[in-house]
């Protein structure tokens, strides 16, 4: 794997930034290079949040994905992904909240769109909506397959306070679950 | 030398990087986007017997940290832009009265409040100048996550080697961009520390300011026995204040040559595929790294452009930049303002022909924005 460039949207609270922080960790315990890098806007809570995430075998230089490049996105608010989702290449994988992020026939057309609830999966299956970027994160790299498993939940458990260690285990298997029925379909 | 991996933020790495220096206190006020370098400060100097204070404002912050020094404590504290602009009197107090400090500037949008949460270079004037008056300000620029621990390291030992304030320049994205750092082991940054001089004669002999012409001050701890008077006023070199004009003259223009006459100690910069270049891209601090992979770019295409990038900002490295614009017919400067780097180019080169390419919209400048201005020269 040379190059993957992974960009997650939300909306300011959601804990789309740890997801990040968790897959670029992973990355560099592997030997290679992780960075991660989020913007947001002023309003702390509700406002637009995206984070870029590279994982390269190679120096990474510049710290945000370029437009054009991105292979996966993963959205869970409308507002960003409407903002967001030009930068995902054609052809490329996103992952959207059905509940929350609507996209238009013509995007369906032009990227792989997989709707998966994630919220709801971590709220009612896992029992912790907190848990939610975690089952983006197992979603994420059940796709791309872009780090190994047990490096990535590792890396995941050391990020998380011990107490919640085991519903994160459960979120991480069902966003796997999910990645992989909606890629059957 | 040994190194040490660390995972982490730029604005994380400034913080361990004041306490493996030995800075026992920090006083400031949060801001986005710079507030975890407090963060991390109050969380780390408690564990080690020092002190992290959130005053009641940026003002106050620098002035607790001014305390701090003068008591004999490395001190910290840590803003963005506008939290500069009210630390600005008191950055002159510190030019003025010769009191070592760090201050970490995360830059983002301005002027005033401006974009918060927005990367931006908009305060390298800023640095040079904050305060009226006459003095010689030292800035070194992060342009990279190793580098905020480095330059942080290094902006404590110049603080205490040249006493006045040394102002290190992160900005939002390196701030907070999240990967790995490469950065020398705590033992060898407290190896390399250098202490500020001290006076250990009778204390009725000590003059703090009465030093040579290209020396700085020589300020002892407080109560331990040495008295001084401390003021922002023209001084002697007791501190008491004077209006004697030749004290006076030499005073502020000791204040120049003390920085000014030591250059090489100060002088730090990156050259990045220069030794064949045709074309010299000027850039710092995050957007060196938009260049860099830019030029990588533009070596595929067969251009033959190489990055020249200042570490240390103010004074410019400008003999060195001069050496480059002789040679270099096209020089293009890259920066998240409009162009307050690029006069400090013009001005070290001679030369009115430097070209730019500036932003400030709050977004980063992308690689490919430079591979097409390149293009175009």
């Amino acid at each position: 794997m040379a190059k993957t460039l992974m960009r997650f949207t939300g909306v300011g609270g959601q804990g789309v930034l740890l997801a990040g922080e968790i897959f670029a960790a992973a990355k560099i315990k592997t030997g290679g290079n992780g960075l991660k890098t989020a913007t947001y806007t002023s309003q702390v809570r509700g406002g637009p949040t995206v984070v870029d995430i590279q994982l390269d075998d190679e120096e990474i230089y510049y710290p945000y994905a370029n437009d054009g490049e991105i292979g996966f996105m993963l959205s869970v608010a409308n507002v960003s992904y409407n903002s967001f989702k030009n930068g995902v290449q054609e052809g490329g994988t996103i992952v959207v909240d059905p509940n929350l992020v609507h996209p238009t026939d013509e995007d369906r057309k032009r990227w792989k769109i997989y709707e998966i609830p994630i919220i709801t999966i971590a709220k009612e299956e896992v029992g912790n909506v907190i848990t939610q970027s975690v089952v983006a994160l197992a979603i994420a790299n059940t796709m791309m397959n872009a780090i190994d498993k047990d490096v990535l939940i590792e890396t995941m458990l050391s990020k998380v306070p011990a107490k919640v260690h085991d519903v994160n285990k459960v979120a991480y298997e069902l966003g796997e679950k999910y990645a992989k029925e909606a890629m059957k379909n | 030398m040994a190194t040490r991996e660390i995972i982490s933020t730029g604005n994380q790495l400034a913080a361990i990087a004041a306490v493996d220096a030995g800075c026992k206190f920090f006083g400031g006020y949060p801001i986005t986007p710079s507030s975890e370098v407090m963060h991390e400060m109050s969380d780390l100097l408690p564990k080690i017997g020092g002190t992290a204070i959130q005053m009641e404002d940026e003002i106050a912050g620098i002035c607790a940290t001014i305390g701090a020094a003068m008591a004999g404590d490395r001190a910290l504290t840590a803003t963005s832009g506008p939290g500069v602009s009210l630390k600005a009197e008191n950055l002159g107090l510190a030019q003025m009265a010769e009191v070592p400090l760090v201050l970490v500037n995360v830059m983002r949008g301005g002027p005033s409040t401006g974009l918060p949460t927005r990367v931006s270079q908009g305060d390298i004037l800023q640095s040079k100048n904050p305060s009226h008056g006459d003095y010689k300000s030292i800035t070194l620029c992060a342009g990279s996550l190793a580098e905020c621990y480095t330059e942080t390291v290094r902006a404590f030992n110049l603080a205490d080697r040249f006493m006045q304030p040394v102002i290190v320049l992160l900005d939002e994205t390196i701030g907070h961009m999240h990967g790995k750092a490469d950065i020398p082991t705590a033992e060898d940054v407290k190896a390399g520390i250098v202490p500020r001089k001290r006076f250990d004669g009778p204390a009725e002999e000590y003059f703090p300011y009465g030093v040579g012409d290209d020396e700085p001050a020589v300020l002892n701890p407080m109560f331990e026995g040495y008295r001084y008077h401390f003021t922002g006023l023209h001084h002697d070199k007791n501190g008491f204040p004077t209006e004697e004009i030749e004290t006076c003259r030499k005073l502020i223009q000791r204040l120049e040559d003390k920085v000014a006459m030591h250059e090489d100690e100060l002088e730090s910069y990156e050259e990045f595929m220069m030794d064949d270049a045709e074309i010299m891209i000027v850039a710092y601090g995050s957007v060196s790294l938009a260049a860099k992979e830019a030029i990588r770019h533009l070596r595929e295409d067969g251009i033959k452009a190489g990055l020249f990038r200042p570490i240390t900002i103010w004074p410019s490295p400008a003999k060195k930049i001069k050496e480059h614009t002789d040679k270099i017919n096209k020089v293009l400067v890259v920066e998240l303002n409009i162009g307050q780097y690029h006069s400090e180019i013009q001005r070290a080169a001679s030369r009115l022909d430097i070209e730019g390419l500036f932003k400030v919209n709050g977004r980063p400048i992308s690689p490919y924005e430079i591979v097409n201005k390149v293009k175009e020269l």
